[in-house]
């Protein structure tokens, strides 16, 4: 995750909430309202509600274990370096164990038991076995061009013709 | 800084160790089984323990791969394939069941293609784990 990108986000979501530094998920729920967001129910960081800003606020959302300079689980791993092999370094990425309250919200927002999961374009597209597949038939290539995001592979494949 | 693997349990363990890998025994693992069977009626099937993967010991059976190869998944994406499966397993993952991997495939995928990507490393999230993955 490279350092502007981080940055970015930081200034981004401390200008819509509250004091930077503060990590993205607790940021982007509510933050400013007090320290940590209690409980679930309405308005709650693990609420329907909640859950819909999160996936709709940039084309790629990623919900994992860790953070993508850090992350504290292999399958969450595999999803950032997939995407990091693409080019792919500015997106929004939430640390599920920082908040238990998210962490449920969004299996129940996805109807998908497991971490990580993938957002595009506010859609969910899988998890890690998911995206590795998209990623070796080509789809993942295609679904970021949809996105506007030019996958770095295909530059990758541009000088190699040329060499 | 998380240590990459656990190498201790399985060179303590070593048999066990095996026969997880080779194809899970215990009881999740045998529910699993019988819950993908019943399901999907699959032409090819694996249950395998990971568990000793991710820094449990081995036949702990939180952590399980599935390679399914079933005539159900013609014509469907790999995400209603993969949610096929969650189905046919709703409750071992309410329960003990933390992280599954999935392979699905049809039988002519299979035969085109049998083999299985390899695991990712794990980097120990299981530790910081109060409850369900």
């Amino acid at each position: 995750m490279s350092r502007v990108v981080w940055a970015a986000w930081r200034l981004g979501i401390a200008a819509a909430r509250g004091p930077a530094g503060r990590p993205l998920s607790q940021a982007a729920t509510g933050g400013a309202e007090g320290a940590g967001a209690e409980g679930g129910g309405g308005g709650g960081s693990g609420s329907r509600e909640a859950v819909e800003r999160l996936v709709r606020a940039h084309p790629v959302v990623v919900f994992m274990k860790g953070s993508p300079a850090q992350p504290l689980c292999g399958f969450s791993n595999a999803v950032v370096q997939i995407l990091r092999l693409h080019g792919v370094e500015d997106y929004n990425a939430h640390d599920v164990l920082q908040d238990p309250d998210l962490r449920q919200g969004i299996k129940d927002y996805s109807n998908w038991p497991t971490i990580p999961q993938v957002y595009l374009n506010g859609e969910f597209v899988g998890g890690c076995d998911i995206l590795l597949q998209m990623h070796q038939n080509g789809d993942l290539v295609e679904e970021l061009k949809k996105l506007g995001i030019r996958s770095a592979l295909l530059d990758a494949e541009k000088d190699k013709d040329k060499k | 800084v998380l240590p990459r693997q656990m190498p201790g349990p399985l060179l303590a363990t070593s048999g066990r160790a095996l026969r997880a890998m080779a194809g899970g025994s215990g009881p999740l693992a045998s529910a699993v089984r019988s819950k993908l069977l019943a399901a999907l009626q699959p032409t090819h099937l694996e249950v395998l323990d990971e568990s000793w993967r991710h820094g449990g010991p081995p036949g702990a059976e939180s952590h399980l791969a599935v390679v399914v190869v079933s005539e159900r998944f013609a014509g469907l994406a790999p995400l209603q394939r993969h949610r096929l499966v969650h189905a046919a397993l709703h409750a071992e993952l309410a329960g003990p069941l933390h992280a599954l991997a999935i392979v699905a495939r049809t039988p002519q995928q299979w035969e085109s293609d049998p083999h299985v990507p390899p695991r990712p490393p794990c980097l120990g999230g299981s530790k910081h784990d109060q409850g369900k993955e």
